[in-house]
């Protein structure tokens, strides 16, 4: 783990998952890093602007990263799959070819931005926590037990797949969430379609096909009995949450399965308060029996 | 050194001396349409340590069940024959050695390809993925011209644009775990979309607007969920999911051009456009527009509840304040250069008479 990161919130914990970045600065607080603001940063061109126009995708990140590097950080820090894989992908291709990285850096060059020289890495937060010194220190700060909480993890796609640019777990066998989810004192669900696909890159342009996919998860972990769902990604948070009584409708049952997003388990275990961590800004809302499990309003345990 | 009594593999006999393991499989039966029963059979076979899972499942068939069905033909991961589920996963049974399993103690289940109907045991009915992929014309089409005297010039870097795409053996590994085929059965999948590219990226073929309309429409490009199973799974790096990304770039270079817009209608296609409009404008995706945007005024009409309840939850930025990264002029200067360098055509082959006027001769 790093002391400092250059801090890349992306679209949606800028725009309509506001809690996720408001949990992300103060668990980061608890683990004393300190994240660097980039205010010119923009989307990061995933999935849609890197499939309609690739050569667009890939200066924006190039712009994202050389920003990144001029904060004098060594890591970009993201919180969120899509970005993770797009900003990695584009690195890779400019860390790994020469022509193409002083051909991007040309072309930024005649419309005055600052080129990038490929010295920064793109990293998750859930790499950041789950393993090493990271995971020691996340440890260390997890004072609240959230003993009795049943937490099922959803992985999403982007930060598994494809392994050859992500790379950090068995992508079929991933582990990093479970860890994480018993560190908070919290026991993990298993359920096969923890690693499937949420729906969402579709859930505007074919709603039908994105529900049928977004079904599956939150069947498997309503009937292994989990309280909550825990996942690194604001896009599968947005799926899961605020979809989640259209994929009821099209299920034919109810569900009520409160979505966490990652930096709330773990703030919620390390005693960050409810107002920061902004549960009610999801679309299905914790039951009282979650919240108590959450432990949300008790007083700090001192250590 | 241990003897050889097993006789599919009499050809490993005396090239060197043998080492010997025992691996345990937990192989999926079914006995067909007229056994509704799905059951797992566990076998224990001795296998030489470089074994395969085909090895292993040819030591089942040879020594404890011959009416085991799977398919086979190279061993060698080139005829695509033999794709199944190794615990879950689509591999070729011929490309995977089973020694680490046996290392680490692991009885590996095995289960035919999913997406596909089961014929019997660990066979599948490739029918419906043949369907598909004729479905995409896998042939060059030059029709609108009499074929050249000699041969094309293709140029090598033309070539390596679509070289990935040429590897793919049809084994239908990338199919099995599809999450878009299976919430949409008769989504083309990415084998089929793969071959398509693999045709529309040609720059001998002259059918590119048309295949690209198809690949637009219903069940096409866009039911893509970018669930990246197919880039994991594929045996031979062909990597689908970039082909149909690549089809969605080709769509919009040949969608936009002479001020045609016919490419264009699909929802995916508008979804994207917003996105491009949207980091121009503000540099962040403006959320507000995407819905009216994609699916149009009378769809959005439909979703006020839905967007009532999401805005209940803090969850609609207020579209008249809408986000807005600091000094994105910058972004606007980049994107208006990158458009001037953009080819709006697709590059042609050069034909052989192309050639000869092209030297002057």
């Amino acid at each position: 783990m790093q002391e400092r990161y250059a801090y890349y919130p992306g679209c949606l914990a800028s725009l309509s998952q506001k809690e996720l970045d408001s949990s992300t600065r103060a668990i980061s607080a608890k683990l004393e890093i300190e994240l660097i603001d980039m205010p010119s940063v923009t989307c990061c061109g995933a999935g849609d602007i890197h499939e309609a126009k690739p050569d667009y995708y890939l200066h924006l990140s190039a712009r994202i990263l050389a920003q990144a590097e001029r904060t004098g950080a060594e890591v970009l820090l993201t919180i969120c799959n899509v970005c993770c894989l797009n900003l990695r992908q584009a690195n890779k291709k400019l860390q790994s070819d020469p022509a193409e990285l002083a051909r991007v850096n040309d072309n930024l060059m005649q419309v005055d931005i600052p080129t990038y020289s490929g010295g920064v890495e793109v990293r998750h937060l859930l790499w950041e926590v789950s393993a090493g010194d990271g995971f020691e220190r996340f440890r260390s700060v997890a004072v609240r037990s959230l003993e009795g909480l049943r937490v099922a993890p959803f992985y999403g796609c982007q930060i598994l797949r494809p392994a050859k640019l992500l790379g950090f777990e068995d992508p079929d066998r991933p582990e990093s969430l479970e860890r994480l989810i018993t560190a908070c004192g919290a026991e993990p669900i298993d359920y096969p379609a923890k690693v499937k696909c949420c729906g969402f890159p579709i859930v505007l342009a074919r709603e039908d096909v994105a529900l049928g996919e977004l079904v599956q998860p939150l069947q498997e972990a309503t009937d292994a009995g989990a309280d909550v769902m825990v996942t690194p990604c604001p896009l599968c948070h947005l799926s899961l949450d605020a979809w989640q009584q259209k994929a009821a409708n099209l299920a034919g049952r109810p569900f009520q399965m409160p979505i966490l997003h990652l930096a709330q388990l773990l703030g919620a275990a390390a005693g960050v308060e409810a107002d920061t961590l902004r549960f009610r800004r999801h679309v299905t809302r914790l039951s009282e029996d979650v919240k108590d499990k959450l432990r949300l309003y008790d007083p700090v345990a001192r250590v | 050194m241990a003897t050889i009594d097993n006789e599919h593999l009499t050809t490993l006999k005396g090239a060197y001396d043998v080492q010997l393991m025992e691996v345990s499989l937990r192989v999926q039966r079914f006995g067909g349409e007229e056994d509704s029963r799905r059951r797992y059979e566990t076998y224990t076979v001795e296998v030489p340590t470089t074994a395969t899972l085909l090895d292993c499942l040819d030591a089942v068939k040879d020594k404890h069940d011959g009416s085991l069905a799977y398919r086979k033909s190279c061993r060698m991961a080139v005829c695509g024959s033999c794709g199944m589920r190794l615990d879950g996963g689509a591999v070729l049974a011929c490309k995977v050695p089973m020694r680490p399993y046996v290392d680490a103690g692991h009885v590996v289940t095995v289960a035919p390809m999913g997406n596909l109907p089961v014929v019997k045991d660990l066979v599948v009915d490739m029918q419906p993925f043949w369907h598909k992929v004729r479905a995409v014309k896998p042939w060059l089409d030059t029709s609108d011209e009499a074929p050249p005297q000699t041969e094309w010039r293709v140029a090598p870097e033309q070539q390596e644009a679509i070289s990935k795409e040429s590897l793919c053996i049809m084994c239908g590994c990338c199919v099995s775990e599809c999450n878009s085929m299976e919430a949409d059965p008769d989504f083309l999948g990415p084998a089929a979309l793969a071959k398509a590219y693999r045709f529309v990226g040609d720059v001998r073929d002259l059918d590119t607007r048309d295949r690209l309309r198809d690949l637009n429409g219903a069940h096409g490009i866009w039911d893509c969920t970018r669930c990246y199973f197919c880039n994991q799974r594929c045996p031979k790096g062909v990597d689908p999911r970039d082909a149909i990304a690549k089809l969605g770039a080709e769509t919009f270079r040949e969608g936009l051009h002479d001020g045609i817009q016919t490419l264009m209608t699909d929802e995916g296609a508008r979804h994207a456009k917003v996105f491009i409009e949207s980091t121009y404008k503000g540099g962040y995706l403006r959320e507000t527009e995407l819905v009216p945007k994609t699916i149009g005024p009378l769809g959005a009409l439909k979703e006020i509840p839905f967007a009532l309840q999401l805005a209940r939850a803090g969850k609609v930025p207020n579209p008249l304040m809408p986000h807005k990264a600091k000094d994105n002029a910058e972004v606007k200067r980049l994107w208006k250069l990158l458009e001037q360098q953009t080819p709006r055509h697709q590059e042609r082959a050069l034909r052989p008479e192309d050639v000869t006027t092209a030297k002057g001769v």
